[in-house]
């Protein structure tokens, strides 16, 4: 069986590149070739027009192009998320001295409240942060930083969108105040000695929903048991990337120039868990971060509500589902042995210490699962 | 009309601008070029159509002002009609996409962003060409440093060197180069280079 996957040059995009690596699509049967775009627009037209078959995708793009927000992604389904966490915010050397003093993000984000105020009465131009794509994780979780002070994200701060191998510049030529990008792209500019990054995103929620493997829904029906066998060569390179012992390969794989093609410091320092040392806590485990829970794409649809950019008046139950098929997860985990979760829906958030999760056959010791505010998502109808 | 084209690589963007020249030529046709996007740009220049290179990382960055405002040119996906979008389709297919402002006459886009499409196939078709004459004088490279180890190894003339080789890729399937490549990872242990 044929197809063309196509990713972008990020450390989220592992588990794609791994399968390559180490033959796991051809040992399921596959015969996949890879694709490294430079930019999400060319990954959705390429989905939408057939030029794909299955792509690394922002997790809220497919949800965004079903609702008519820009261009369509055509039919598609997210059988697998690609991991958990892999983000950073990098602000320039000037605003991270603004903001010393607060470690945590709620406090972080008052003392940014002070600066867009002083910025204001001294008459100087508003903050600017750059983020890689409008209906991205990445935008999300800076207004919802941004509005935990008090402040308007969308009348106090500037946003523009711009690619991450630009972004270090412009924060070194004082045009953008920070950025944040998936790793290892902030690391690199950290290690350029560009800025700081302030936080990560285990920082802000410790197992943040990311990228998903976005499959045409078209290919998956003309090609009976492609996206299972597909779903099995992406888990197991989860299994394989979640090891210790494998790290060093893993950085090495990943920083291969047909890769990322970032130096192997960034991407080793991206992969760390303390957004102190530039970590990003990118999560591999297939495990605990690869089901694609539907309280996951509600939560993204949530947010698209909360900033405006949709009406509350959607189904969003059946949008999700529409989507995101935890059904085809636990037919292909189920298949190599995994822990099946029960429910399709969980809290998010509220649990600050490793949790049990009910599955089959035995339960899941999942890590905690807390957003910086304390705040907890619950959409389950009881 | 003006038409603005973003590509990293200023000779390809060169040649569409060429193209479009070719068929439009005239005191209205004004054609810009830019290795990368910058929001001035627009301002500066109000293009009534944008041409991008897929492989350009800034076509995000355009993609994201139609969020923010209303005048910008928008993507071409969102006007075509599935029914009829070749052009668009063939356009992405040779790695180029295209924005442009309301109003702009449809036939037009679509038969700019062919000729688009078809200087970018140029010279995809260009560089195919480039990188199999650099593998292949590598490969004649790594042919002729075997031969040479074979001769000096085992005392052949060129002519039978070279018959070794060969001999050796037809009994083992492979090709001559890998044979080659072998043979020169193992010269250390021959005795030879």
């Amino acid at each position: 069986m044929d197809l063309k996957i196509a990713f972008n040059p990020l450390n989220d995009a592992a588990l794609i590149v791994i399968a390559e690596a180490l033959g796991f699509y051809e040992s399921e049967g596959l015969s996949v070739t890879l694709t490294r775009e430079a930019n999400w627009s060319t990954v959705r037209d390429k989905l939408a027009y057939g030029l794909v078959d299955a792509a690394h995708i922002l997790a809220p793009v497919p949800f965004a192009a079903a609702l008519g927000l820009g261009p369509s992604v055509g039919r598609v389904i997210a059988p697998l998320a690609l991991g958990a966490n892999g983000n950073a915010f990098l602000v320039s050397a000037a605003l991270k001295a603004r903001l010393e003093g607060e470690t945590s993000l709620l406090g972080s984000a008052r003392m940014l409240a002070r600066e867009v105020e002083r910025r204001r009465q001294h008459g100087e131009g508003q903050i600017v942060f750059a983020i890689p794509f409008t209906y991205s994780a990445h935008h999300f979780v800076l207004r919802h930083w941004v509005a935990s002070a008090g402040l308007d994200p969308e009348r106090q701060i500037r946003w523009v969108v711009l690619p991450p191998s630009r972004m270090a510049q412009m924060v070194k030529d004082g045009l953008i105040d920070g950025f944040t990008s998936g790793s290892p792209w902030p690391q690199a500019s950290r290690l350029a000695g560009h800025g700081e990054v302030l936080f990560s995103d285990p920082d802000y929620w410790t197992l943040k929903p990311e990228k998903v493997l976005a499959v045409r829904a078209a290919w998956a029906e003309e090609h009976e048991g492609g996206t299972f066998a597909l779903t099995r060569a992406l888990l197991r390179a989860g299994s394989w990337a979640c090891q210790g012992s494998n790290r060093d390969d893993l950085i090495r794989i990943m920083a291969r120039r047909i890769y990322c093609g970032a130096p192997p410091e960034a991407v080793e320092m991206a992969l760390r868990t303390v957004s102190g040392q530039g970590g990003s806590g990118l999560v591999l485990d297939p495990q605990i971060a690869t089901f694609p829970w539907i309280s996951h794409a509600k939560w993204f649809l949530g947010q698209m509500v909360r900033w405006g950019w949709l009406a509350p008046d959607h189904d969003f139950d059946q949008l999700a589902r529409h989507i995101y098929r935890p059904d085809l997860w636990r037919e292909a985990a189920g298949s190599l042995g995994f822990d099946l979760p029960l429910a399709d829906e969980k809290d998010e958030g509220g649990q600050p210490r490793p949790w049990s999760l009910a599955a089959t056959p035995k339960p899941i010791t999942m890590p905690p699962n807390v957003l910086f505010d304390g705040g907890v998502f619950k959409c389950r109808a009881e | 009309m003006n038409v603005l084209i973003i590509d990293p690589d200023d000779a390809r963007a060169a040649l569409v601008a060429e193209g479009i020249r070719a068929d439009y030529g005239g005191p209205d046709t004004h054609v810009r070029l830019g290795t990368h996007f910058e929001l001035r740009m627009l301002r500066d220049f109000d293009p009534d159509m944008v041409i991008i290179a897929c492989e350009s990382p800034d076509r995000d960055m355009l993609e994201a002002l139609q969020v923010a405002n209303e005048v910008v040119p928008r993507p071409v996906v969102m006007f075509v009609d599935r029914s009829d979008d070749n052009a668009t389709a063939r356009a992405l297919e040779a790695g180029v996409a295209a924005y442009i402002v309301d109003g702009f006459n449809p036939k037009r886009m679509a038969s700019i962003l062919t000729v688009a499409a078809q200087r970018f196939a140029l010279t995809q078709g260009l560089r195919n060409d480039l990188s199999k004459a650099k593998a292949d004088l590598a490969a004649r490279k790594t042919i002729d440093r075997a031969k040479g180890v074979l001769m000096k190894s085992r005392n052949l003339t060129e002519d039978d060197a070279y018959k070794a080789l060969r001999k050796h890729a037809m009994d083992t399937g492979r090709s001559i180069q890998a044979v080659a490549a072998d043979i020169l990872a193992v010269s250390g242990l021959l005795g030879g280079e």
